[in-house]
């Protein structure tokens, strides 16, 4: 396994594990945890999907070596079910402290019994356990090839927390560049800040303020993806783009074999937000990824970032998008405008939209909220002659209006909301609700959630996608 | 061809036992299918005809349509085809008529390439 091993968990199963485990008896309670796996070049991600909550005296009983067990048909059931389903089973319970935490002797002793057997019946694992305190977490991971400590766990909320086994040591302090911003974040948030890897889908006029905003955050390592390169008409809107970029002087010429050759030439879009970000923070490391992230191998670079934005508008990147989310259990947020013209060219409902998306069960994905129709993935699979002869566009050359100051509406907000998540700074218990800005009334709503329970990206149902990390294939192309 | 559209293929050639199914992979992983000597009943002459889709790479999220038929399929009360049915086209290199019957409340876990072409087939009868 690939070092470090983490656990990431989402905040309300986390709640709802933490709640059992310390009901304020100060006595020790059980549980088990059915989890994916992700494994990258920046170490190995146990995901949490379901808790299965161990009852006093039933399934969790004075032990006959330990001081508790769970009761052999507790394991038999819960190991069942992770082989079954293909998860990684991992035995959970709870110790006194707040802050540091460590297996007892007998634990320890308990799973060099148990795991090789689990190892087996679960079809290789990994198999392991996981004791708490109220502020710790340590673990003890068994694959058929070792034997590994769980370095840290990730809990994923509107508030990213992370665990470790004991205290950490005070971070550095923040560099003179960021005491600005360290004001606010303190060292950890800005040193927070600095280890983040986070994903850009699409570098167009939103992902483009992203990228900057990020970089001058201090945001340590950027993964930017699109295909496309910088026409004319973005430049009113890509930051950092020059007429140079878009090799203007070509793109105006009256003869279509020079605009070709202007429009090959052009620089591409991830490129040039390369070029701003390591203006704005020369030590970032940024992988520019000119590719669709619908192609499998350019949508696997994204499956270990820790935040992930969306700004594409294409309904098939969504669908990725969204997926990535749930199956990885990575915080996110989708960014949009929306210029409708009308008839007359008439200016219709003209609307902004951020959407964060946290990797929740059944709490309101971009798929409950009907943001993903069958109908449009089905569209957009077409190719553009089989698009023109079904009727689906009248003029392939339509394109929607956008400026860059609508785009600023979202991006900040998204930015913002990426910022508070790691920092820390929101408020416990704060929602984060779909924002919908309806720029021509200058009215801002609030989307109430809608859960679909049998979401098949971020339910529990047995063919959804959420926390099954490698162990299921992304909806791309191969 | 994606493990998905193989089992959506699997699936129509279960629900048509007996009907020839024709398979040609597209680029992307998806493929275009035809079923053929397919029964649309007695408002129609012929009554039989073959059925043509694409099944995307995004399947099963993505949904089935349009759905092609024979170019020469006509209404036996000699009215012209009603709304939903448009053409003549071309598909795949046949003459076609076009039938657009998108599922707005696709559920993936249970909605199938051959439910919906079962689905479109029934919807046909019914014009």
């Amino acid at each position: 396994m690939k070092r470090p091993i983490s656990l990431t968990i989402d905040e309300l199963l986390y709640q709802r594990l933490h709640g059992h485990l310390f009901p304020g008896d100060n006595d020790e309670h059980g549980a088990v945890i059915a989890a994916g796996i992700a494994e990258t070049e920046r170490g190995t991600r146990l995901l949490a999907r379901e808790v299965f909550l161990a009852r006093d005296g039933i399934d969790y009983v004075p032990g006959q070596r330990g001081y508790r067990a769970l009761t052999a048909q507790f394991v038999a059931e819960q190991s069942d079910y992770c082989a079954a389903q293909n998860l990684c089973y991992l035995a959970v319970h709870c110790h006194g402290g707040t802050d540091e935490v460590g297996f007892s002797g007998d634990d320890l002793a308990s799973h060099r019994r148990g795991y090789p057997a689990l190892l087996d019946i679960t079809g290789g694992g990994p198999v392991g356990a996981l004791v708490l305190a109220r502020n710790a977490l340590a673990g003890d991971i068994w694959t058929t090839k070792g034997c590994y400590e769980l370095d840290y766990t990730n809990v994923v909320g509107s508030r990213v927390r992370r665990l470790f086994p004991n205290p950490r040591p005070r971070p550095r302090h923040a560099a003179p560049l960021y005491d600005r911003s360290a004001r606010l974040f303190g060292d950890l948030g800005q040193e927070i800040l600095t280890s983040l890897k986070v994903g850009i889908i699409g570098l167009g006029g939103g992902g483009s303020l992203i990228n900057e905003w990020l970089a001058r955050l201090g945001i340590g390592h950027i993964v930017a993806v699109d295909f496309d390169r910088i026409e004319l008409s973005n430049l009113p809107r890509i930051v950092g783009a020059t007429r140079w970029d878009a090799m203007s002087w070509l793109a105006g010429q009256r003869s279509e074999k020079l605009r070709r050759l202007g429009k090959r030439f052009a620089s591409r879009k991830v490129d040039v937000a390369r070029r701003v970000a390591r203006r704005a923070n020369p030590s970032i490391r940024f992988d520019a990824v000119s590719g669709n992230v619908l192609d499998e191998s350019t949508a696997k670079l994204l499956v270990d970032v820790d935040f992930l934005f969306l700004a594409s508008d294409s309904i098939q990147s969504r669908l990725v998008f969204n997926a990535i989310i749930h199956q990885y259990l990575i915080p996110g947020v989708q960014i949009g405008a929306k210029v409708p013209v009308i008839q007359n060219n008439e200016v219709g409902d003209a609307f902004v939209a951020t959407r964060p998306v946290l990797p929740y069960a059944a709490a309101g994905c971009l798929s409950c909220h009907e943001l993903i129709p069958a109908s449009l993935l089905q569209e957009e699979a077409l190719t553009e002659s089989e698009r023109t002869s079904q009727r689906y566009i009248d003029c392939p050359d339509v394109v929607e209006p956008s400026v860059i100051t609508l785009n600023v509406l979202s991006a900040a907000q998204a930015v913002n909301d990426m910022m508070m998540i790691f920092t820390g700074l929101y408020r416990e218990g704060v929602k984060l609700p779909h924002q919908i800005h309806f720029v021509r009334e200058r009215l801002m709503n609030q989307v109430e959630s809608m859960a679909d329970e049998f979401c098949p990206d971020c339910s529990n149902t047995v063919f959804s996608r959420r926390a099954r990390g490698d162990r299921v294939r992304l909806p791309c192309r191969e | 061809m994606l493990a998905e559209v193989e089992q959506a293929i699997k699936d129509i050639r279960d629900a048509f036992d007996g009907h020839r199914v024709d398979v040609e992979p597209e680029p992307q992983g998806g493929a275009y299918v035809v079923v053929h000597d397919l029964p649309v009943g007695d408002k129609y002459v012929p009554a039989k005809t073959w059925f043509g889709f694409l099944i995307t790479f995004q399947y099963p999220r993505a949904d089935i349509y349009p759905h092609f038929v024979d170019a020469q399929i006509r209404r036996s009360d000699g009215r012209p085809h009603g709304a939903g049915i448009s053409g003549p086209t071309q598909w795949q290199g046949r003459a076609a008529v076009q039938i657009s019957r998108r599922s707005n409340r696709l559920n993936p876990s249970v909605d199938t390439a051959a439910t919906k072409l079962a689905k479109v087939i029934e919807w046909m009868r019914l014009q």
